[in-house]
């Protein structure tokens, strides 16, 4: 099968009705109303700056460029996120290696774990850390007396317990994609272990690395929780938490507009330059067979077990020291019914808003799909609106619409609505990037085959869910844990007549209730693993 | 068979792989079994995606009975093919890969009959992943001939095969297409394959 | 664009009926903040009292903070809801009345502390309290006397951003009263033994409770709610010799209210004795008037002198002071 680039620009020779008829195939209903939904999820955010710029009546204010305090920020914003980035990535490789060339206990349980922690709410997350590794953290007196949580080293402690388990999943995931037949090549060509890393590994690892670094650099440059609670102030400022700053008090929405600018043009210029850069993935076609990876000698091992115990207690710590606050104050006058409600509304709310996305995100892949198979030079476009919400900052987006919609709306009584509408836009790029290489990886083994068989629709849909079920499973999941550590939209857009778990730890946290806000933090702690575990277990069920 | 009409007529295709361009030009009667050869990269298999559908020339037509293939979107096209790999649903048993491609209900009988006679019977039930090349050759060659389509392309279909299954295979793909009426294209760089199945050969290049 | 708005009206009602949000026309809507109306606030008892008095529909609305108020006036305009505002301070009270959403709220005057020495005739306060540092009382024995003392110590300090959390633009306002000119390189030395800065009070408290902290930034009232709620008597405000910064919440009435008597009557309310006996144990402040009976953990606490700025000179100083903060915290 060839499906080498074809050059359009050579068709003026061709028939008229040969035109028509990829005219026919470029347009299905199916990818107009993929480009609709694009359009929509655009929409949002332009209405959000619209929002802004009509509010304040005036632009960005372009003289904060020239403020030393602008130019400090900008420069933390990329170190903190490129040391984080380099981090994640250095500490997941060799832990995913150790579960690949090797067999570790608990391996899949530590996968989960691994989900569990890039999905934890940062908030959870903070509150581990503090107990471990603040001034009277139980991990303290062993760091010595220099030793200072806040600042640089909190933010990359933090960033790299959120994302290096997710590149160890997306690490594994790509070695995993190594063919059988590599590694019987290799051995065949009795290469030595030098050689096997530079010829089957490092080339099977480029694209999943490249598309990682730019993925965590942007949700490090990005960061705001994490950056707000352990910078240790004005020091330690990234653009989105100047952002916030500015809007919060001085409602300067100039200087607000000039940070959102800033951070939209660099993280949307590295993330266009990285999706160009890693598009190039190494498909392959499945296989069960693993006979021929090879055997690791008895140090590696020994290494590998390491690197990986010391891995799993790295991630589990910051859990298990929740526990720790629980017995600091009593829980006498807690009821445990508080907690019911609000854990049912997290769960409607994020299962309604996990549905949305991955809908809308499986619509928008209609068009992205055809753009791959007819080679549109749209592709790259089609891909960077696609997750362009990833790179804008969220705090523009939520705060424009709320300015735009407040005096439109009823938001006391709609408000609910846009959390939702929210909540589901924010985390459309994570289900594109889920579902997108595992479909293009299917259209690029099938997509002659269907068209060759003349599947209908639904056959096509028949033999594609098999296929793509494991991938949608862990999306939605994905989707649903994102939405269910929400605080930031529904602090904006919600009401107290629906109270989600986070939102219920900050009211416990925000009077003095320590105890009841470690307990609903465990709560919703518990929640996510449940979720990791029930949806990872339903997914290798065949 | 110089009194039927001529059913497949590729003129003066032209047809760019990296920046070198590739002439056709053919006339195949229906019914006729023509095996095309050629040397390796002269552009045998992007001559059967053409027909097919998944490459688009520079110039020149494909006309089926005298319709304008072109025009038509693959999925559109009177073809069945049998590519070089990829045949199957690596994800799909072999029974469900066996019942695609058939406007509506699968001949069940003529795939059973068609299973025993290549000796992939007992392999229904398992995924593509646990079956040899051979093997996964054969259940696809089972499915493109017995498709309903007039115009059966096969790119290499006995290449895996030892010489025992191949003739089988050689033997009932001829029967079949026979039996059927189809007008067959196939590559091949096997001698044999052109003595024994095809009516003609054609060289490339 | 024109047509979004719309669009959302028209299907909006068919997802209302979906989220069951229930927020039907109130006699009288009340914008405050959210922990205010939380169950252990004192939001909900008020409610009650007040609906008792007035046979009417008490409804509070309620944002994320106190600037958040404002901020929802400013975005909303002549269209909001509210007949009352409840819970800004008096470092925002002129830049609300710039608004001009906010009408006289007729109440009398002479009931208020002297302390407070009110006299504004838009505003009315609610409650107050002093900004001051609270260490644990068990691990330091000699707390520093003085703002001067706590900033030359080497002693380790939480507080919150002045940008975005009222205590912290309290210290800004306290750092300005005791070192005037001076404030920049006080910041600097504060700054070498800050253990971190945070966004709000929730963080730098729960930090300070974890033991992160020698001093960190509250309320004088403080110790109040650990001695009344967890029966523990460690928790202490240090008293400062310069004096302390005030923050008084505030209610007011809307011009745009369309039931104004009963916006007044509920702003009256809320300073009478009644009210002043809820707000103080529930929000943790101090009651606006004099002979409100109150657990005996208010009487032990610190009765500091007020020392600060006018709301005026506060609002006309604010940008610069925060711009001082910041270059001075960045460095």
């Amino acid at each position: 099968m060839s499906t080498n680039p074809i050059n359009i620009d050579n068709t003026s020779t061709l028939a008229n009705a040969q035109l028509a008829g990829r005219f026919a195939a470029r347009h299905t209903p199916n990818s107009w109303s993929g480009l609709a939904a694009l359009v929509a999820i655009s929409l949002l955010t332009l209405s959000a700056f619209y929002g802004l710029i009509n509010f304040s009546g005036q632009g960005a204010d372009w003289q904060l460029l020239s403020e030393p305090y602008y130019q400090s920020i900008l420069l933390f914003s990329i170190k903190q996120a490129l040391l984080s980035t380099l981090l994640s990535l250095l500490l997941a490789w060799p832990v995913a290696r150790a579960l690949y060339y090797g067999r570790q206990p608990f391996a899949s349980s530590f996968l989960n774990l691994c989900l569990l922690s890039f999905v934890m709410p940062t908030l959870v997350l903070i509150t581990g850390l503090v107990a471990l590794l603040g001034r009277d953290g139980l991990l303290t007196p062993l760091l010595g007396n220099d030793w200072n949580l806040y600042g640089l080293n909190g933010i990359l402690i933090a960033h790299t317990c959120l994302n290096m388990p997710f590149a160890i999943r997306v690490l594994l995931q790509a070695l995993q994609h190594i063919p059988d037949s590599s590694w019987v090549l290799a051995a065949q060509l009795k290469l030595t272990p030098w050689q096997r890393l530079r010829i089957v590994e490092l080339p099977a690892l480029k694209a999943a690395f490249l598309q990682l670094s730019g993925f965590i650099f942007v949700l490090c440059f990005n960061s705001f929780a994490v950056v707000l609670a352990l910078g240790g102030g004005p020091r330690a400022t990234t653009l989105e938490v100047a952002i916030y700053q500015a809007l919060k008090y001085d409602f300067n929405i100039p200087e607000a507009l000039t940070l959102a600018w800033s951070q939209l043009l660099i993280a949307g210029l590295l993330f266009a330059l990285i999706g160009r850069a890693g598009g190039s993935r190494w498909l392959s076609v499945d296989t069960l067979r693993r006979q021929f990876t090879p055997k690791p000698g008895p140090l590696m091992r020994w290494l590998h077990h390491g690197l990986y115990g010391l891995c799993a207690l790295a991630l589990l710590l910051p859990m298990l020291a929740l526990l720790d606050g629980l017995h600091q104050s009593d829980l006498s006058r807690f009821e445990p019914i508080a907690l019911l409600q609000p854990t049912l509304t997290s769960l409607l709310l994020a299962g309604l808003a996990a549905g949305l996305a991955i809908s809308l995100a499986w619509l928008i892949l209609h068009p992205i799909r055809m753009a791959r198979l007819q080679q549109w030079r749209s592709l790259p476009l089609l891909d960077w609106l696609a997750t362009h919400a990833l790179v804008a900052p969220a705090m523009v987006i939520s705060v424009g619409l709320y300015i735009l919609l407040l005096p439109r709306i009823d938001l006391d009584r709609y408000g609910m609505l846009m959390v939702l509408l929210l909540n589901a836009a924010l985390v459309i790029p994570y289900a594109i990037s889920q579902l997108r290489p595992r479909l293009l990886q299917y259209d690029a083994q099938y997509h002659a085959l269907s068209q060759q068989l003349k599947l209908t629709r639904a056959q096509q849909r028949a033999t594609l869910w098999p296929f793509i079920r494991p991938a949608f499973l862990s999306c939605f999941a994905l989707m649903l844990l994102l939405a269910l550590g929400d605080v930031a939209i529904i602090a904006i857009f919600g009401n107290d007549h629906w109270t989600t778990l986070p939102w219920l730890i900050y009211g416990y946290a925000g009077s003095y209730r320590i105890a009841e806000a470690s307990l609903a933090s465990l709560m919703l702690l518990l929640i996510c693993a449940l979720t990791v575990s029930l949806f990872e277990r339903h997914r290798h069920r065949d | 068979m110089p009194d039927t009409p001529c059913a497949l007529e590729v003129n003066q295709l032209v047809i760019t792989r990296d920046n070198r361009p590739l002439h056709y030009q053919l006339h195949i009667h229906a019914g006729e079994i023509v095996a095309i050869q050629g040397r390796s990269g002269v552009g045998k298999s992007t001559l059967l995606s053409a027909i097919a559908g998944f490459v688009t020339p520079q110039q020149g037509e494909i006309l089926w009975q005298g319709q304008l293939l072109l025009a038509l979107p693959a999925n559109q096209r009177p073809v069945a093919m049998l590519f070089q790999d990829h045949n199957l649903f690596e994800h799909l048993s072999v029974k469900t890969n066996l019942q695609l491609g058939f406007d509506g209900p699968a001949p069940m009988q003529a795939l059973a009959e068609g299973c025993a006679a290549l000796q992939v019977s007992e392999l229904l039930h398992k995924t593509p992943a646990q079956l040899s090349g051979g093997q996964r050759q054969r259940v696809a060659i089972i499915r493109t001939l017995l498709r309903p389509e007039p115009l059966i392309l096969l790119d290499e279909p006995f290449a895996e095969l030892d010489p025992a299954t191949r003739q089988q295979a050689v033997n009932w793909v001829g029967n079949t297409a026979r039996a059927t009426g189809k007008t067959l294209l196939l590559v091949t760089h096997q001698q044999d394959d052109v003595t024994q199945l095809a009516d003609r050969a054609l060289m490339l290049g | 664009m024109a047509n979004y708005p719309s669009l959302v009206k028209r299907f909006a009602p068919l997802f209302g009926l979906a989220l069951g949000a229930s927020a039907q026309a109130a006699d009288l809507t009340v914008y405050t903040y959210d922990s205010f109306i939380s169950e252990w606030g004192p939001g909900p008892k008020l409610e009650k009292a007040f609906e008792q008095q007035c046979q009417c529909d008490l409804q509070f609305i309620g944002v994320e903070d106190g600037v958040s108020i404002l901020n929802r006036l400013r975005i909303e305009g002549k269209n909001n809801k509210a007949d009352v505002i409840l819970g800004i301070d008096d470092a925002l009270m002129e830049e609300t009345r710039k608004t001009g959403l906010i009408a006289p709220h007729q109440q009398p005057l002479d009931a208020l502390k002297a302390e407070l020495n009110w006299q504004d005739g838009q505003f009315m306060p609610v409650d107050y309290g002093y900004f001051a540092f609270i260490y644990d009382s068990r691990k330091i024995s000699q707390p520093v006397g003085s703002l001067k003392a706590l900033v030359t110590s080497d002693a380790s300090v939480l507080y919150q951003d002045p940008r975005t959390s009222t205590p912290g633009q309290g210290l800004m306002m306290w750092m300005k009263a005791v070192y005037g000119d001076q404030s920049n390189q006080a910041w600097q030395q504060l700054a070498s033994h800050t253990v971190t800065v945070t966004k709000g009070w929730w963080e730098a408290y729960s930090m300070f409770l974890k033991g992160s902290a020698d001093y960190v930034l509250s309320y004088t009232t403080s110790p109040a709610y650990h001695q009344v709620v967890e029966s523990s008597h460690h928790y202490k405000a240090a008293p400062f010799s310069e004096g302390h910064i005030a923050q008084i919440e505030l209610a007011a009435v809307t011009t745009t209210s369309d039931s104004p008597e009963l916006a007044r009557r509920f702003v009256g309310f809320l300073s009478s004795d009644q009210a002043q006996q809820i707000i103080p144990v529930t929000n943790w402040m101090l009651p606006v008037r004099d002979g409100v009976e109150l657990p005996a953990a208010f009487d032990n606490l610190v009765q500091p002198q007020r020392i600060g700025f006018s709301a005026s000179e506060m609002a006309q100083q604010r940008k610069s002071w925060l711009r001082e903060w910041r270059n001075a915290a960045t460095q």
